[in-house]
């Protein structure tokens, strides 16, 4: 299977051009603050209002994006699905990108947006989650994949109050 | 202690009480000190790095 040549910034400037509101989460969103984690999808948390859903829907036409499970490959999101809070596991021309509706505990956009903060990325602000709340999320979770993670985020998030003290 | 038992005792060079290499759970520190040190757009560019070489690697890049 070729791999489309991975761009998580231009991901989240064409979400961003769109007015998108949507929540960086889990691994990049670890990484993004400093945890040595290798994630090959970016995953992000959206506002699954009607109107947030439709200026989804046009950044991910402009993203050509569609859907990677098998026998899926060539559907596009729709809006009922990604009004929902089912993970839609997408590709797009800049990588691999899923949406899921919540994370955690049933966590969704206005439950996490406290507990995220404002980064910029190449002159764009993007919210991303807290790397405590990515740490309480991945706890929540309690995949073999999340839990796997826990050590890194943890001596992270020491490493990270350890240099602000 | 004499030079050799010093060497076999700090088997990381550069490992201090105040900055060790590795955590007790055997995290490399040092690598979470070197992430933290660029901004958030060097970082996910650094992982975005990281993805295509082991991409690369698998021979699973495409053309363009």
């Amino acid at each position: 299977m070729k791999t489309p040549k991975t761009d998580f910034v231009e991901i989240l400037r064409t979400l961003a051009r769109h007015g998108v509101d949507f929540i960086v989460v889990g691994g990049v969103a670890a990484a993004m603050q400093g945890a040595t984690i290798v994630t090959f999808d970016l995953d992000l948390v959206h506002s699954r209002t009607p109107q947030n859903v439709e200026r989804l829907l046009k950044a991910l036409e402009a993203l050509e994006a569609r859907y990677r499970t098998p026998g899926a490959e060539n559907l596009k999101p729709s809006r009922s699905l990604l009004e929902s809070e089912g993970r839609q596991l997408l590709t797009t021309r800049a990588g691999h990108l899923d949406l899921p509706g919540v994370i955690g505990s049933n966590r969704g956009y206005d439950e996490l947006l406290p507990l995220s903060l404002e980064q910029e990325v190449a002159g764009t602000k993007v919210r991303v989650l807290g790397l405590e709340a990515v740490i309480e999320t991945k706890q929540e979770a309690g995949g073999e994949k999340d839990r796997a993670m826990l050590p890194i985020l943890r001596r992270t998030l020491e490493e990270k109050k350890r240099r602000e003290k | 202690m004499d030079e050799k038992e010093s060497e076999r005792a700090n088997l990381v060079p550069g490992d201090a009480a105040d900055e060790p290499a590795f955590s007790e759970d055997g995290v490399d520190l040092t690598l979470i000190r070197w992430m933290l040190s660029p901004t958030p757009t060097e970082r996910l560019e650094a992982l975005q790095d990281v993805i295509w070489s082991i991409v690369r690697l698998r021979g699973e890049d495409t053309e363009n």
